[in-house]
């Protein structure tokens, strides 16, 4: 049974001429879809930068004893968790709509300076902005699950010698949480890599807009598309031997301290 | 800084004065009473024992003396100095995070469980809360880390790892961490209880050495035999008070109370299982 799924499945890719293969091998390795992958390589990176960044931030404020943090850190998770990306991303770039202008200063006092919301939302920052919020509200619950496996007398202990409770996350708390927060993280960095092809909505040039700005002109979807797909997989692969890489050698220096409990 | 100045000027006990001052600590959690208004001095140098069953506080009382843990009434001061508050008036105010940090420096603390930190080898363990809290040289303090270690007979496992040492030898590695921020105090919360009984003398005999070279000492313990030959004066809690505050021979014959009677015929047998050290 299988063996014939997979001979229809193999039939299907050799014989069926739609593949177009010739045009596969002609566009792969082009300059404008190296571009796009160049640019989807640019927004996975910002964007899960952005995302962890907050996501932290907002772990360690969901965590802390004062309530204006931890509820302040609530909501904005429930916000970003509760928008689909696309949403979010689509409202992030029409926000000139909402807001013509933006300007540093005080709410309702003076301001330092403004511009004008459109220069500053390009399709690049929105793209960055929108995917980074969707995945720090992710990022925030995987890193306090993290935070809080770690047990509760390893903060205590650095606590009583002094030291500062910032300096006691980066040193005592960050280091343990890791090993529980690595293995989703990469997961999420995988998701975050395939959640780029979003941003073909408000027409940011990464792999996927560039493909369908190709066949729009060419016709030639399905061969477009399967070089898009075999980008995505090359870099999806990549990040899973990166993943099983950093996991393996967490599992090495971290084996010490599970023993000892 | 300012508020600094403020606690000067109302200090509740001269600096000559004893090392720990609590007057009518209170304390409650979720509306359970848990310490319901606990007096205590220790002196500079003296070693006090408190002994209690589970439940009567004196863990949450060592922990709201470095106030790891707010106190809901009364006060703390060590060595003339308000823990973790400032007094204006009448009132007391907590400090801002830095400043009680600053105050937890001079306060030693070692628990039941170690809490060595797992992903850093000895000898890190010793230096990281010098080198994240004071400036001192990293030469300097890695010499005096190697130095403590060699006092808890531990300086040839700087290197390794704490899952990689016995019990014993991690709580001893907890004191010399404590000990590393030169602390005027410190506190023990029953730093033997989770050791299985071979590797409680190793622990007891760092212990009593620190307490020979002039430390001011709270023990929170089961292990009588310390008790007895050590501390100058042993602490009964009970119920979130104390009710007996003696030196050991006369708690040990003639203990007024009879909850403290009950409580030593309980423990006393438990003691001779600790081996003495020689």
């Amino acid at each position: 049974m299988v063996g014939f799924v997979l001979l229809t499945i193999a039939d299907l890719l050799i014989n069926n001429k739609g593949w177009q293969w010739d045009v596969v091998g002609q566009h792969l390795f082009s300059e404008s879809v190296l571009d796009g992958v160049v640019r989807t390589i640019q927004l996975t990176v910002l964007a899960e930068l952005l995302g962890i960044t907050v996501g932290i931030a907002l772990a360690v404020m969901r965590l802390s004893p004062n309530p204006v943090l931890a509820w302040t850190s609530a909501t904005v998770t429930w916000v970003f968790r509760g928008i689909p990306a696309l949403v979010l991303l689509l409202f992030i770039y029409y926000f000139s709509a909402l807001v013509p202008r933006l300007s540093i200063g005080i709410p309702f006092g003076p301001s330092w300076g403004d511009w004008e919301t459109n220069k500053v939302i390009t399709q690049m920052t929105a793209a960055v902005v929108g995917l980074g919020l969707a995945q720090a509200g992710y990022v925030a619950e995987i890193v306090r699950g993290g935070i809080l496996s770690v047990p509760p007398g390893q903060t205590r202990a650095a606590l009583a010698l002094g030291m500062p409770p910032l300096r006691v996350m980066r040193h005592i708390v960050f280091p343990q949480a890791m090993r529980v927060v690595v293995p989703p993280l990469g997961n999420e960095v995988i998701s975050m890599l395939k959640a780029t092809s979003l941003v073909s909505v408000i027409a940011y040039a990464e792999l996927l807009t560039t493909v369908q700005v190709i066949y729009s002109r060419t016709f030639e979807q399905i061969p477009l598309l399967l070089v898009a797909v075999i980008w995505y997989g090359f870099l999806t692969t990549i990040l899973t031997v990166v993943q099983s890489y950093i996991e393996r050698r967490l599992a090495k220096s971290q084996k010490i301290s599970r023993s000892a409990r | 800084m300012n508020s600094e100045s403020l606690t000067r000027g109302s200090i509740p006990v001269p600096a000559a004065g004893p090392m720990v001052f609590a007057r009518g600590v209170f304390k409650s959690y979720g509306g359970a009473d848990v310490l319901r208004g606990v007096d205590l001095e220790v002196q500079k140098g003296e070693v006090v024992c408190i002994i209690g069953p589970s439940g009567s506080g004196k863990s949450t009382f060592l922990r709201c003396i470095n106030h790891l843990e707010s106190i809901g009434g009364g006060s703390i001061s060590v060595d003339g100095e308000l823990v973790g508050y400032r007094q204006q008036g009448r009132k007391l105010f907590e400090l801002p995070l830095s400043q009680i940090c600053e105050r937890r420096k001079e306060i030693g603390m070692v628990f039941q469980h170690f809490e060595l930190f797992p992903h850093m080898t000895v000898l890190e363990n010793l230096m990281i809360a010098p080198k994240v809290v004071t400036r001192r040289d990293t030469a300097e303090v890695k010499a005096y880390a190697l130095s403590l270690l060699d006092k808890v007979g531990l300086v040839a496992r700087a290197n390794s790892y704490p899952s990689e040492l016995s019990g014993g030898q991690q709580q001893r590695v907890a004191i010399a961490r404590a000990l590393v921020m030169k602390p005027k105090l410190m506190l023990f919360d029953e730093p033997t209880s989770a050791l299985d009984p071979e590797l409680v003398g190793e622990v007891l005999t760092v212990m009593r050495d620190l307490a020979a070279s002039g430390m001011t000492m709270i023990v929170v313990t089961h292990e009588m035999a310390f008790a007895r030959d050590v501390a100058d004066r042993v602490v009964v809690m009970d119920a979130g008070r104390i009710i007996e505050d003696e030196r050991p021979e006369v708690l040990f014959t003639a203990p007024r109370t009879d909850r403290a009677r009950a409580l030593l015929e309980r423990l006393v047998p438990h003691a001779s299982r600790a081996p003495e050290p020689t």
